[in-house]
């Protein structure tokens, strides 16, 4: 496993109600390299790198599982949306084309 | 050497050069990534055979221009119920001439609320963008629509 890749987890609006339908915005700082490309330094072709398989989940059960390809831009953005059911935590897993595994959590706390 | 000499051989030089450009190109387009599968074949291997109908329940929003192709935005709304008997099964966001063809494939539950999803995407040259979604009655809905790219972004 590499080191951990920076990536955050946005909810939209901030502030939400149970029962509300919010945004959940997943963005990771990730290469996602084609294996088209060549490197500038060394002149080779750089070998294909990106995340193909993401999982959203709520208490550990799955909402939203994502299947990517390298036509996804670089840093991706994947935004989904989840009708709010109560208090809980949001984690995002993900794996890359490398066998490199991720995840991020994120606190769900409706007012009201 | 010549004058006379020295600009005919930069003539052929430049004609060779001429020549040479397009078939380089094109060689470069034909080199393409272990995962490509055209969009006829990214299609069938989605919807198996069945039929796919363009449908107005689909909004897919992308811009007209793409300055950058590197990054093009894309949403994809669908109007559903989001039910545990009527709901979004699936997104499928495809480009029709990227070497390969399939971007994300998004799978959905009644929990999501609604049939929304949000990404950014590589665009290799002009080309159409293509939500094909799956409900949970099995049939297939379509959304497509044109991106002008000036600068492409992949390869």
């Amino acid at each position: 496993m590499a080191e951990a890749r920076k990536s955050m987890i946005k909810f939209k609006p901030k502030k939400f109600k149970v029962g509300d339908t919010i945004k959940v915005d997943f963005i990771v700082i990730h290469p996602m390299d084609t294996g088209l490309k060549k490197d500038k330094k060394t002149g080779k072709v750089k070998p294909a790198h990106f995340i193909d398989n993401i999982t959203f989940s709520l208490d550990g059960k799955a909402f939203t599982t994502m299947k990517v390809w390298e036509t996804v831009s670089t840093n991706p953005y994947f935004s989904v949306n989840l009708k709010v059911p109560g208090k809980g935590k949001i984690t995002v897993d993900y794996t890359d084309n490398t066998g490199e595994k991720n995840s991020k959590s994120k606190k769900l706390k409706p007012k009201g | 050497m010549k004058r006379r000499n020295f600009l005919k051989g930069i003539c052929a030089a430049s004609a060779v050069a001429a020549t040479m450009t397009p078939s380089a190109l094109l060689a470069k387009e034909a080199h393409k990534g272990e995962n490509a599968l055209s969009y006829d074949a990214a299609v069938a291997a989605i919807t198996s055979g069945k039929a796919v109908t363009d449908s107005a329940k689909v909004s897919l929003t992308v811009p007209e221009i793409a300055e950058n192709g590197a990054v093009v935005p894309v949403k994809v709304n669908v109007e559903s119920p989001m039910t545990d008997a009527d709901h979004v099964k699936a997104i499928h966001v495809l480009t029709t001439k990227n070497g390969n063809a399939r971007c994300a494939d998004v799978m959905l539950t009644p929990l999501n609320g609604k049939g929304y999803f949000a990404t950014r995407v590589k665009l290799g040259g002009t080309q159409d963008v293509v939500a094909l979604v799956e409900m949970s009655d099995g049939s297939f809905l379509r959304a497509a629509k044109p991106v002008k790219v000036t600068i492409g972004g992949c390869g």
